[in-house]
């Protein structure tokens, strides 16, 4: 890793920026969060100055090669990320009405090709540069087209009475699977609403009759209409298209803009959570087994670097949840946000050129990370002057493993959360409090860390709860950090 | 005891901008909801003006004298 552009590229991959204005438009201030989280831990690690030990003894290859723990756990940080980010291609080709498949296809082929074609190992910078003004451009001409400017448009959706579908929605006019409202909230109705199945299907609803809930299950004919009431629910699963009516209140939508824009209360455990699973994250995938520090102009790259995309961020928030309010329809995903809002704002051409943009603006951003995520990988491999970073059979087995998973749907955001608490456990602490060099407890530590990391994550699948207990489920790095630092601190003594 | 560093302040200080916007959030009265030229508080501190200060911060006490790696 030898540049302020490859920190962003390897911090900045796809899942996380598109994350942020997910985060931003699905809960407001805690995306405000999300986004000061993300620009400042890189820099709060990369200003630290200690670095990850090289250990001679068990735990290294030997003979004062590079460390086997710290390389073989950011192999599969930097496998998980890649699996995070072209599960997001595929799901986002499947919401812009291709196969889903095509988009997986597309992003694994062209990540592993820059892997072996060796002159374009350098073209991080490019790509990012890229990926910026392809993302820029829609957003500003967004701003030009509504005619809002972004502290107006602001206002607009912060004083928004309800979040309505917009005429021009697709799933007013055409009508959308129901399956793409993948998004983890109910599809609870506040209205009385007619949907239509264009084509039939089966769909099932959990309806209130009095205090009575029933479960009823419809086998429409193609055209067909049913009307639910409110308080009604869809249930998920069911694979029918369905159009919903205009001007009627999204469901899974905040209940208005100020219940939007404002805070709510008693999160601060969550927000700690989420602070320390991307501090030692940050740690283990910027600092980690590296030595030498960013000069003034490296620094003020990063953090411009970050500072921008947290600009973009919030101004595609906004501009989306204005123009597109069905955004929320069962929950923001961050696929949704690879498509131009306001289908109504554009000429045919010009939305096609600018959808086209945003498209490359997410190749390139990826294509750039891949490239940096593997220059990282090598940058621990020493001894073997960073061949690990450029094997194109291992590299190979790596696209090829997270393009056969990225087959299964999985929340991107929830598979970069766990890559990066996994790896901030097992490797965060030493990378931040320095342990003595040529002992093994630098190792000892990371992997206590990661125990811990591990079985907590493991109590996720019954479900997080409230209180601390509920922020540490929620946020497993909240107790794995603290017992690597803890054992390393204790092997210091 | 290492000794503190401009890079140390750097840190705390970024640390300090992030308990901003908790302190922010946990004010009485929904006080960070309070609107100014149209953004409430709270979107201020943490849309403009931390971000702003957080680069400053990073640029001014964070970077080293060394060439880059």
């Amino acid at each position: 890793m030898t540049s302020a552009s490859r920190v962003l590229a390897v911090w900045l991959t796809p899942a996380v920026v598109l994350a942020l204005p997910a985060a931003l438009a699905a809960r407001g201030p805690d995306g405000l969060w999300l986004g000061l989280v993300l620009a400042f831990t890189p820099l709060m690690t990369l200003g630290l100055a200690s670095t990850y030990p090289e250990t001679t003894s068990s735990g290294s290859r030997g003979g004062g090669g590079e460390p086997l723990f710290p390389v073989v756990t950011l192999l599969i940080t930097v496998g998980v990320l890649l699996w995070a980010n072209i599960v997001l291609a595929g799901d986002a080709a499947a919401w812009l009405g291709a196969r889903r498949w095509q988009g997986i296809v597309v992003a694994a082929v062209t990540g592993w090709l820059l892997t072996a074609w060796r002159p374009l190992r350098r073209t991080a910078p490019a790509l990012l540069a890229v990926a910026l003004v392809a993302a820029i451009v829609p957003l500003a001409q967004l701003g030009w087209t509504t005619g809002l400017g972004p502290l107006a448009a602001w206002d607009r959706v912060a004083t928004q009475p309800a979040f309505r579908f917009p005429p021009s929605s697709r799933w007013v006019t055409a009508g959308r699977d129901l399956a793409a409202a993948r998004g983890g909230k109910p599809l609870v109705f506040e209205e009385v609403h007619r949907l239509t199945a264009p084509a039939g299907g089966l769909l099932r609803a959990r309806t209130l009759d009095g205090s009575r809930l029933a479960e009823i299950e419809w086998s429409l004919t193609p055209g067909q209409t049913v009307t639910l009431r409110a308080g009604d629910e869809l249930v998920r699963g069911s694979a029918v298209r369905l159009r919903f009516e205009s001007d009627k209140r999204v469901p899974g939508a905040p209940s208005s803009g100020m219940t939007w824009a404002e805070d709510r209360p008693r999160r601060w455990l969550d927000r700690v959570g989420l602070l320390v699973t991307l501090l030692a994250g940050a740690a283990a995938l910027l600092r980690a087994g590296l030595t030498v520090r960013l000069s003034r102009r490296g620094f003020a790259v990063v953090a411009g670097g970050l500072l921008i995309t947290l600009v973009w961020a919030q101004g595609w928030a906004i501009y989306s949840t204005l123009q597109a309010p069905d955004l929320f329809l069962g929950g923001v995903t961050l696929e949704r946000l690879l498509e131009l809002p306001g289908p109504a704002l554009f000429a045919g051409p010009v939305r096609r050129a600018l959808q086209a943009l945003l498209l490359v603006a997410g190749l390139a951003a990826f294509l750039a990370s891949t490239v940096a995520l593997r220059e990282r990988l090598g940058a621990m491999d020493r001894t073997g002057g960073g061949e690990i970073g450029h094997d194109p059979g291992l590299w190979a087995g790596l696209f090829g493993g997270a393009a056969l998973a990225s087959l299964w749907p999985v929340d991107p955001w929830a598979l970069t959360l766990l890559a990066l608490g996994g790896a901030g456990c097992a490797l965060g602490p030493a990378a931040l409090c320095s342990p003595p060099p040529g002992r093994t407890i630098a190792t000892t530590a990371g992997v206590v860390g990661l125990i811990v990391f591990a079985t907590v994550a493991a109590a996720q699948l019954r479900g997080a709860g409230g209180g601390l207990l509920g922020a540490v489920i929620g946020y497993p790095a909240l107790a794995g950090a603290p017992a690597g630092a803890l054992v390393l601190w204790l092997g210091r003594r | 005891m290492p000794p503190v560093t401009t890079r140390t302040a750097g840190v705390v200080l970024l640390l300090l901008l992030l308990a901003g916007f908790l302190l922010l959030g946990a004010l009485p009265n929904q006080a960070a909801s309070i609107r100014i030229a149209g953004l409430s508080l709270m979107w201020w501190y943490g849309g403009i003006v931390a971000p702003a200060l957080g680069t400053f911060v990073a640029i001014r006490w964070l970077a080293g004298p060394s060439r880059e790696e």
